[in-house]
C-alpha cells in the first residue's frame, strides 16, 4: 500500500541519523545546537507555564509573572481541581469528567477496534462485491468535516432515544473511528502472505474462526497501534462529546471547558492549570511510555483530525 | 396531603380536580439553565411547590443556556421530551407550537384566569395565532444601570439619568483611575447593551421600528446616527481586558471597586446578593438611561406533547403551581426579578425591583423586547453587525447603519 | 482468488460496515444537503428554497470572513509547520546529543487536544495575564502583545497555538523521510564538496516530495476541521474576527438554530473538501491498486 501515512512506519526512526558527521565544534554547530534550543523552549514553554502556575498559590499568581517560578509550592489546587472546584452548581471538580471519559473510552476503543480490524479482514482476503465502493465510502468518511454528519445524527440518536446517553458516543466514535481502523488493519493484513491464508482455508477455516484464530492473534502489533491511536484520539474527542454525551456524559474535556469558565470573580489560574494537565495526562503518558508506537499511531491515524 | 395543597393553591374547582389526579405523584422532568446560586433557591421553590401539591419535579438542570436550548429540542423533535422546558418568551418557540409539538394551554389559562391577572402583552408573546403555549414566570429588563455606590459618593457623582449624565460621570471615574464601565464583550452582552442604547437614546419610536416594523428607513434617522455614536463612545469607557468576560467577572468589578458601573439585566441582583451587597444601600439602580422604558422579557414554560394522559396532567398542574400568587413572589425574590401577576403583594421586593414596578405601571413605558418582537434568525444577524461594529474602533456610524439596515432589508415583510 | 460463491458470513462480518456506510454516512449527508435546498430554520421543513440559503450564505459577512480565515490559517499554518518541520528534522539528523529527548519534546504537542492547547495558548497570549503582562513586569511598561484581543490579528494567535500543535507532526515524517535517504547519496555530496544547503535544498527536498506531501493533506484536512482550537482560544472573537466555517456551522446549528442556513455552509464545506481530497485519493489507492493487479 502506497498510503503516504503508512510510509512512516516502512522506515524505523531508529536507524540512526544519516546527516554529516561533525566536523568538531563549527559556528554551524552552534548554529544547529542554538536553534533545536529555542525550538525545544517554544514546545516546552506551554506546559511549564501549566505545571508552574498550577503549584502556585492565587497570592502570587495576583502578583503577575506567568513564568516565574514559585517561591512556595501548594499542591492544593491540584485538589481542589481533582474534586472541588466548581461548574456552575455542581462542585465534584473535574474528577467526574475523567471518570466519564473513561466509561467512553473502553467500549468506545474496543468495539472500533474490533469492527474496524473485522472489515479490514474481510476487504482483505474475501472477494466482496462492490468492496472498493465500499472502501472508497469509508475513506472519504475519514476525510469529510463531521459538520456534515451532526445535525441528521442528532435527530437520529433523538428518535430512537440514545441521544445524551453513552451508547450514542460509542456508536458516534465506531462510526469515526472505522475508516482509519479499516485502513490500519488492511494494510496491515496486505502484508500477510496470502498462502497463510490459503491453508487456513484449506484446513476448513471459516470467516470468523479464521479471523478469531487466526488472524486477530497475528495483528498484536497492529492492535498495540490501534489502542494507542483510539485511546488518544477518542480521549480529546470534545465535539461528540459536547454534542452527544448530554450533561450525564460529558467528557473530561467538554466539563474542562465548563471548568475554566469564569463562574466567580476571580478565575483561580492554579486551578484551571492543573484541571487543564490533568485533562492531558492520558494522552501525555501514553505518549511517553509508548513513544514509537504512538508516532506510528498517528503517522497513520492522523487523517482523523 | 389535599389540605396542604388547597392552601397553596386555593381552592377553585379545576385545582381539586387537580389535586385528585395529583394524588399519583405526577413526574415532570423539568430541564431548564438556571444553575447559578440565586437562580437555583429559585428553582426551588417551584420545586417544593410542585412536590407539595402532590407532584414529583425531576431537576434537568443544564449550565449554559446556548448549550440547554438545542439539547431540549432535539428532544422534543426526537419525539423524547422533557416534560417541562425553560423558554424565553417571544418567538423562539413558534416553530415547535407551529409543528404541533407543544401541548396548548389554553384550557389551563382559562380556567387559572390568565386573562385577567397577565398583562396583556405578556399573553400575546406566550401565544402563537391566537393561541397560549407557554407559562410565563416572571418579568425583567435587560436595561439596567447598576452603580456602586460608594464610589458615586467618593467622587461626587450623582445618579445619572441620560446618556449625557452617563459620560459626564464616566469622565470624572475615569480621571481617578477607576474603570468607569464594567463590561463583558461577549456577544451577548454587546446586543444587549446595543438595543438598551437604542430604545434610551433612541426612543420608543426608532426601537419599534426597527424590531417590530424591520423598517431599513430607520437607520437613516438622526436619532439612529446619536444610537450608533452613543454606543461607539461607551467603547472607550470600558478597560482591555472585555474580550470574552462574562456578566458576572463584569458584576465582581463594581463589588470589588474596580469599576463604578455595569449595565445589565435584573439577574445581576443575584450576584450582587452573593457578594452580600443590599439593594439602594451598596448599590444603586437606574432603569433605562435616557427614555426610561421597561425592555419587557420573561422566562417562560414550554410543555411538548408526550405519550401519556399523566404527563398531560403533570403539566396542567405545574402551570398552575408556578401562577400561584405566592409562588410567584417567593420566586422572583429569590431570582431578583419581578412577578409577571399583576395581582400579587409587592411590599416585599427589593428597592430596585421597586423601582422598577413604579416605571411598569406606566403603559406607555412598557416596550416589548426585542425577542417578542423578531425572530432568532433575526437578532442574531443584527448581533453580528453590532459585534463587529464595537470591535472595530475605525468603523463610522454611518457604515453601520448601512450594514445594519442591510440585515432588516434582509428581514422585512 | 478464483470467484466462489458468495459466503453469507463475509457480509455478516461486514455489516457493521455496510450499516455505518449507508446510514451515517450516505444517509447523513442526503440529508444535509437536502435540507441545504428548504428553508428550514429550529427544525427541518419540506419547503423547497431552491439555491436561497446558498445566497444568503455567501452574503453573508460572518461566512466570508471565516472562509477567508480558513484560508489564512490553512496557508500560513501548512507552510510555517512544514518550514519548521523540516528544519527541526534537518537539524535532528545532524547526529546530534539527546536526539531522543529533543524528538520526544518536540512531538508531544500532538498528543494534547486541541481544548488543552487553545486553553494554554489562550493563557499565554492574554495581556493582563501572559507575556504582555510579564514582559511589562520587567520594566518594558510600553511592551504590546496584545494580539489575541485585536481584530486584526486574533487570527495569527489560532495559527501560532495550530503551527505549535503540528510541527512535532511534521517533524517526524521529514525525520523519517531523511533516514530513509540513501547513505551513498551523503558521501557522495561530501565527495564532490557539494555545500551544505545547497545538497539539501536541490537534492534531499526533492526526494522528501512524498513526505512533504503526506504531511500538507494531513495538515490541510485538520484546518478544515478546525473547530475546538478557536473555540477555546479566541471563541471566534473579538466579533466574529477569528471565525472558521466549522465553528460557523456548528453556531447555525445549535445556538441560532437556523439548520437551513448551517446545512447550506457545511455542504459547500464537504463540497470543498471532495473537490480537494477526490484526485488525490484516486491516485492514492485506486490507480496503485490498479497497477498491482
Amino acid at each position: 500500500m502506497s498510503t503516504p501515512p503508512a510510509k512512516i512506519h516502512n522506515v524505523p526512526m531508529g536507524e540512526g541519523p544519516s546527516g554529516r558527521a561533525p566536523k568538531g565544534v563549527g559556528p554551524a554547530r552552534i548554529g544547529i545546537y542554538a536553534f533545536l534550543v529555542i525550538s525545544a523552549l517554544f514546545f516546552l514553554l506551554p506546559l511549564y507555564v501549566m505545571i508552574v502556575t498550577s503549584i502556585k498559590p492565587m497570592e502570587e499568581i495576583r502578583l503577575g509573572g506567568l513564568f516565574t517560578l514559585p517561591t512556595t509550592i501548594t499542591f492544593e489546587p491540584w485538589a481542589k481541581a481533582w474534586s472541588s472546584a466548581c461548574t456552575g452548581l455542581d462542585c465534584r471538580g473535574i474528577s467526574p469528567g475523567f471518570w466519564n471519559s473513561v466509561k467512553i473510552l473502553v467500549p468506545s476503543v474496543f468495539c472500533s477496534i474490533f469492527v474496524g480490524a473485522l472489515t479490514g479482514y474481510a476487504l482483505s482476503f474475501w472477494r466482496v462485491r462492490c468492496a472498493n465502493l465500499l472502501f472508497a465510502a469509508l475513506l472519504l468518511g475519514a476525510f469529510l468535516p463531521y459538520q456534515v454528519f451532526i445535525y441528521p445524527l442528532v435527530r437520529i440518536y433523538s428518535a430512537t432515544g440514545l441521544f445524551s446517553t453513552i451508547y450514542a458516543l460509542v456508536l458516534t466514535h465506531v462510526i469515526f473511528g472505522l475508516p482509519v481502523m479499516t485502513l490500519l488493519f488492511r494494510n496491515y493484513y496486505a502484508g500477510i502472505p496470502i498462502d497463510l491464508f490459503k491453508a487456513a482455508r484449506v484446513d476448513g477455516g471459516r470467516f470468523f474462526s479464521i479471523f478469531f484464530r487466526l488472524m486477530l492473534p497475528m495483528s498484536i502489533p497492529m492492535l498495540v497501534v490501534a489502542v494507542i491511536l483510539q485511546v488518544t484520539g477518542i480521549w480529546n474527542d470534545f465535539i461528540m462529546g459536547l454534542t452527544f454525551g448530554g450533561l450525564a456524559n460529558r467528557p473530561m474535556t467538554v466539563q474542562l471547558t465548563n471548568l475554566v469558565a469564569p463562574t466567580e470573580g476571580e478565575i483561580a489560574y492554579n486551578v484551571n492549570m492543573a484541571a487543564t494537565i490533568m485533562t492531558a495526562a492520558v494522552p501525555l503518558i501514553v505518549y511517553f511510555v509508548s513513544g514509537r508506537w504512538f508516532v506510528r499511531g498517528i503517522a497513520a491515524g492522523a487523517v482523523k483530525g | 396531603m389535599l389540605q396542604k395543597y388547597r392552601a397553596l393553591i386555593g381552592a377553585n374547582a379545576l385545582a381539586l380536580a387537580l389535586a385528585q389526579s395529583a394524588f399519583a405523584a405526577e413526574k415532570a422532568e423539568v430541564l431548564h439553565w438556571w444553575t447559578t446560586e440565586a437562580q437555583s433557591k429559585a428553582v426551588k421553590v417551584f420545586a417544593d411547590a410542585f412536590n407539595a401539591a402532590g407532584g414529583e419535579w425531576v431537576d434537568n438542570a443544564i449550565v449554559n443556556g446556548d448549550v440547554a436550548k438545542p439539547t431540549g429540542i432535539n428532544r422534543i423533535v426526537g419525539g423524547n421530551p422533557p416534560t417541562v422546558m425553560m423558554m424565553n418568551a417571544g418567538k423562539q418557540f413558534g416553530e415547535l407550537a407551529d409543528q404541533g409539538l407543544l401541548n396548548n394551554l389554553d384550557d389551563v389559562a382559562a380556567a387559572g384566569d390568565w386573562k385577567k391577572s397577565l398583562p396583556a402583552d405578556v399573553l400575546e408573546a406566550v401565544s402563537r395565532d391566537g393561541h397560549i403555549y407557554a407559562v410565563p414566570v416572571n418579568l425583567q429588563t435587560p436595561n439596567w444601570l447598576w452603580y456602586n455606590k460608594a464610589l458615586f459618593e467618593k467622587f461626587g457623582v450623582q445618579e445619572p439619568k441620560t446618556w449625557e449624565d452617563f459620560f459626564a460621570a464616566a469622565d470624572k471615574f475615569q480621571a481617578g483611575g477607576i474603570i468607569p464601565l464594567a463590561f463583558g464583550a461577549q456577544p451577548w452582552q454587546q446586543h444587549q447593551l446595543f438595543n438598551g442604547v437604542l430604545a434610551g437614546a433612541g426612543g420608543r419610536d426608532l426601537y419599534l421600528s426597527i424590531f417590530r416594523d424591520k423598517n431599513p428607513e430607520a437607520t437613516k434617522t438622526p436619532e439612529f446616527k446619536r444610537v450608533a455614536e452613543t454606543y461607539a463612545k461607551i467603547r472607550s469607557y470600558t478597560d482591555p481586558g472585555t474580550p470574552n468576560r462574562s456578566f458576572n467577572e463584569a458584576a465582581s468589578m463594581l463589588t470589588t471597586g474596580k469599576a463604578a458601573m455595569h449595565i445589565m439585566g435584573d439577574w445581576e441582583k443575584g450576584e450582587f446578593t452573593a457578594a452580600g451587597w443590599v439593594a439602594g444601600e451598596d448599590y444603586g439602580c437606574v432603569l433605562g438611561l435616557g427614555q426610561q422604558n421597561f425592555l419587557m422579557d420573561s422566562n417562560v414554560f414550554i410543555m411538548p406533547k408526550g405519550e401519556s394522559e399523566a404527563a398531560a396532567k403533570a403539566q396542567a398542574l405545574m402551570a398552575e403551581v408556578m401562577l400561584d400568587k405566592d409562588v410567584q413572589v417567593k420566586f422572583n425574590n429569590l431570582k431578583g426579578s419581578m412577578p409577571v401577576r399583576n395581582d400579587v403583594d409587592t411590599s416585599g421586593l427589593d428597592a430596585c425591583s421597586k423601582v422598577g414596578l413604579e416605571v411598569l405601571e406606566d403603559p406607555g413605558k412598557q416596550l416589548a423586547g426585542p425577542d417578542w418582537l423578531a425572530g432568532a434568525d433575526m437578532l442574531n444577524s443584527l448581533a453580528d453587525v453590532v459585534v463587529e461594529y464595537w470591535a472595530t474602533p475605525s468603523e463610522t456610524p454611518d457604515e453601520f447603519a448601512d450594514k445594519y439596515a442591510a440585515v432588516l432589508s434582509e428581514f422585512q415583510e | 482468488m478464483k470467484q466462489r460463491p458468495i459466503r453469507w458470513s463475509v457480509y455478516a462480518g461486514l455489516t457493521p460496515a455496510i450499516l455505518i456506510v449507508v446510514f451515517a454516512y450516505i444517509g447523513t449527508i442526503i440529508w444535509t444537503v437536502g435540507i441545504s435546498f428548504t428553508d428550514s430554520r429550529m427544525l427541518p421543513v419540506a419547503r423547497f428554497a431552491g439555491f436561497n440559503q446558498y445566497v444568503r450564505l455567501f452574503a453573508t459577512e460572518r461566512w466570508l470572513t471565516s472562509v477567508q480565515n480558513m484560508v489564512i490559517v490553512g496557508v500560513l499554518m501548512i507552510a510555517i509547520s512544514l518550514a519548521l518541520g523540516f528544519l527541526l528534522a534537518v537539524a535532528l539528523d545532524q547526529r546530534i546529543r539527546a536526539e531522543g529527548f529533543l524528538r520526544t519534546i518536540i512531538l508531544y504537542p500532538y498528543a494534547m487536544s486541541f481544548i488543552v492547547t487553545g486553553l494554554v495558548w489562550q493563557w499565554i497570549l492574554n495581556p493582563t495575564l501572559g507575556i504582555e503582562q510579564t514582559v511589562r513586569g520587567w520594566g518594558f511598561e510600553n511592551f504590546r502583545f496584545d494580539w489575541i484581543i485585536q481584530k486584526e490579528t486574533a487570527i495569527y494567535c489560532v495559527v501560532l497555538a495550530a503551527v505549535w500543535h503540528a510541527a512535532g507532526l511534521v517533524m517526524a515524517i521529514m525525520l523519517a523521510g531523511l533516514r530513509g535517504i540513501d547513505q551513498d547519496l551523503w558521501k557522495a555530496s561530501r565527495i564532490d564538496g557539494i555545500k551544505p544547503w545547497r545538497f539539501y535544498w536541490h537534492i534531499v527536498v526533492p526526494i522528501l516530495r512524498p513526505s512533504f506531501i503526506s504531511a500538507t493533506v494531513l495538515l490541510s484536512l485538520g484546518v478544515v476541521k478546525l473547530y475546538d482550537l478557536v473555540l477555546v482560544l479566541t471563541g471566534g472573537g473579538p466579533g466574529f474576527s477569528s471565525d472558521v466555517p466549522a465553528k460557523f456551522v456548528m453556531d447555525y446549528l445549535f445556538q441560532r438554530q437556523n439548520i437551513g442556513l448551517a446545512t447550506a455552509a457545511a455542504t459547500t464545506l464537504l463540497i470543498t473538501v471532495l473537490c480537494a481530497l477526490t484526485p488525490w485519493l484516486y491516485a492514492e489507492y485506486f490507480r496503485a491498486e490498479k497497477r498491482k493487479d
